[in-house]
């Protein structure tokens, strides 16, 4: 199977990422702050190591990193735990339903002022538009995806955070398609993200990291291991965000994804995916029913949108599986991007590759669809 | 003696014992369409106790040609055939229980129903579910009668539990393509008239208990042409078949097709659960008086019947468009694509 959908899940995941997941089922077996045995301090300090590996990247403490299910969960509980009535929300048209959906959900329950903005030329970002939009709209949080997970088009994040800190607006970047694949010390005041995707983790696992001072209330009370006499749940970062029992072995998992996937090899990485996709790209052109939907310029994630006037995104996706190519079709859980792209009827057929795809095993995807 | 079942318990193979076990059986009927509503009438009006009725469909336009029991009002309202079916039937006989299951018929739902029937009627328009009905009825020593029919032809024969079986005859079901359906050949209502008269008459020995007097073979008749007659079979079962032999009952762990509504689209796929390939050109050239827009490209089959858009793959998957409800999307694909 030629595999191709990492923006959705990466796959496989390093040898060394699976062995530390059973490492935890063979010989571990406890949960962080849960006991006083040898094996607790061990696994306590393998996920404290993850925090801070996290907030290195993140440029913020490891102590400001908490785990949650995934960046569906993170999002849920920055956008339900910093929010208030009538409060006004700035996002954008390329936004997952991660953050759609709760933004719309909120805004029925406390009265949100929302503005969506649109896509420029080309499905592009520009700094302008961000900076026109903050000083007209005023708004107390600006929340964005750092790329789409449609179009791969990254946007400026360090330049928007900028602007946003300077109109005293707080940000919440969603990292989901950029952790692993791009450089996240952008400023933001919040990062929400996902273990499974390019940082090669373990599913069910995702972390939620924010400034000090930016005034978040956790939304869930339970055990944390600490602070047992308390009937109250603890204020303190990271135990304010995380109650109940840990998914360690998936903490453990992305721990060694953390340490196989060295920072300095990353542009590697990301240009070696990009040349695969490059390739694609000119090969599917050179059939004049094939429209890319690609950003123009600046930088992109290895992701790869396109539609054929011949053929429902769907009956491509099912000719591809049956020559056992695995990527993903339709709308990608983006909801507001395709009036943009002009594709609401059927989405897009999105080839994702990881690092270790080559252009041969790439092009199997265009040499597929010959007709 | 005017009793409401007197001329029918006056029939020698019949009388009072006859008709007594008539009230007391169980009869399940799969597919309510024209076999099955002939079969359902009768077997009412015949006094059958407990008749269970089992499809997925609504009634449509199209049926009224041929499937009594249902009226332009159910046409109109969409109707689900089995409920449309046992409404009717309430009003002829409202002394025995009909039970409406608008549902797929899979081993599962087979093995969910509250009782074991005593019989099984084949009321269906395709082979995967007839393969079904054979293994199931099988592995539970049930009789069964099979029966179809297509333009002015049809077939019918009873298949006892110890055999020979559907499969005895042919080992696989026949290719999609391979034979006609009602949308391709056309269906004339006394083939569908004859056939039922077979199996309604071989039920009635059954459930009267006449096992010695049911026929064998496979009854088939040409009712443009006049002819009608039982061709012999083999009295034993085949030797290698795995269902006769209870080795194995391949339809019971061959899975349902999967049919899943795809996110955010008027859409489902159905892909059947062994990937036998389709020959598309042959299933093209059987589609071709019947459908609109049939295109064939290199990689798939497209046309249009129904009010939805079908595009069929080589490996036998197939995706709709219009519809968002799997089991009618499944009831789509059956009918017009035919054996998965």
């Amino acid at each position: 199977m030629l595999y191709l959908d990492h923006a959705a899940t990466s796959f496989p995941k390093p040898a060394a990422v699976t062995a530390a997941v059973l490492r935890w089922y063979h010989e571990l077996g406890v949960s962080p702050g849960r006991g006083d045995s040898q094996r607790t301090t061990e696994v306590t300090r393998l996920v404290e190591q993850t925090r801070q590996g996290l907030g290195r990247r993140l440029g913020l403490p490891g102590t400001r990193v908490a785990f949650t299910s995934g960046a569906t969960e993170s999002l849920n509980l920055f956008l339900r735990g910093f929010l208030r009535p009538g409060d006004r929300v700035l996002t954008t048209a390329f936004e997952h339903s991660s953050v759609a959906r709760p933004l719309q959900a909120l805004q029925r329950e406390r009265q949100l002022a929302l503005q969506i903005l649109p896509s420029g030329t080309g499905g592009s970002l520009p700094v302008a538009a961000v900076q026109a939009a903050l000083a007209t709209f005023a708004p107390r949080l600006f929340v964005f995806t750092h790329a789409s997970n449609v179009t791969g088009a990254v946007f400026d994040a360090a330049a928007f955070c900028a602007a946003a800190r300077a109109a005293g607006t707080t940000t919440l970047l969603d990292v989901s398609q950029t952790a692993g694949w791009f450089d996240l010390q952008v400023g933001a005041d919040a990062f929400a993200g996902s273990a499974h995707k390019a940082l090669l983790g373990p599913p069910g696992l995702g972390f939620l990291a924010v400034r000090e001072g930016v005034p978040v209330v956790g939304q869930k009370q339970g055990g944390t291991g600490s602070s047992r006499a308390l009937a109250e749940h603890p204020a303190a970062w990271p135990t304010a965000f995380e109650a109940g029992t840990p998914n360690t072995p998936a903490i453990l998992g992305l721990h060694a994804a953390l340490h196989e996937l060295d920072d300095a090899g990353m542009p590697t990485r990301r240009a070696r995916a990009q040349a695969a996709i490059d390739a694609l790209a000119a090969a599917l052109a050179a059939d004049p029913r094939v429209v890319l939907l690609q950003p123009p310029s600046g930088p992109r994630t290895p992701v790869l949108s396109f539609v054929r006037h011949d053929l429902d995104p769907a009956e491509i996706g099912a000719i591809l599986d049956q020559a056992d190519i695995h990527v993903r079709t339709g709308h990608h859980c983006a909801p507001w991007v395709h009036a943009w792209l002009g594709t609401e009827a059927g989405g897009t057929v999105r080839i994702s590759p990881g690092a270790d795809v080559t252009a041969a095993d790439i092009l199997a995807v265009s040499a597929a669809l010959v007709d | 003696m005017n009793g409401r079942y007197s001329r029918q318990v006056r029939v020698a193979g019949i009388g009072e014992a006859g008709q007594a076990a008539l009230g007391s059986s169980r009869v399940l009927i799969v597919g309510i369409g024209a076999l099955g509503t002939h079969a359902a009438d009768a077997l009412a009006r015949a006094g059958v106790g407990r008749l269970w009725l089992c499809d997925r469909d609504v009634v449509d336009r199209s049926n009224l040609q041929r499937q009594v029991l249902f009226t332009e009002a159910d046409a109109d309202a969409a109707t689900p055939k089995a409920v449309a079916a046992a409404q009717r039937l309430a009003a002829v006989n409202r002394e025995i229980e009909i039970v409406p299951h608008v549902a797929d018929c899979s081993a599962a739902f087979l093995d969910a129903l509250p009782e074991r029937p005593q019989l099984v009627l084949d009321g269906t328009d395709n082979f995967a579910t007839r393969y079904l009905l054979n293994d199931w009825c099988a592995r539970a020593g049930i009789p069964w009668l099979y029966a179809g029919a297509v333009g002015t032809e049809g077939a019918a024969m009873v298949v006892m539990p110890a055999g020979p079986c559907l499969r005895c005859l042919w080992p696989e079901p026949p290719q999609a393509g391979d034979v006609g359906t009602c949308e391709t050949a056309g269906i004339l209502a006394p083939a569908i008239a004859a056939v039922t008269a077979f199996q309604v008459a071989e039920s009635l020995k059954l459930l009267c208990g006449r096992d010695a007097e049911v026929t064998r073979g496979v009854f088939t008749c040409d009712v443009w042409r006049g002819s009608y007659q039982v061709v012999a079979t083999a009295s034993a079962p085949a030797p290698e078949c795995p269902v006769c032999n209870r080795t194995a009952f391949p339809a019971l762990v061959a899975g349902a097709p999967s049919a899943v509504t795809l996110c955010g689209r008027d859409a489902v796929q159905v892909d059947p659960p062994r990937r036998t390939p389709i020959d598309l050109d042959r299933l093209a050239a059987s589609l071709a008086h019947a459908v609109q827009d049939l295109v064939r490209t290199p990689h798939l089959l497209r046309f249009a019947a129904d009010g939805v858009r079908f595009s069929v793959f080589p490996g036998g998957r197939a995706l709709l468009f219009g519809v968002q409800d799997p089991l009618r999307a499944r009831a789509l694909y059956d009918r017009w694509i035919g054996a998965c």
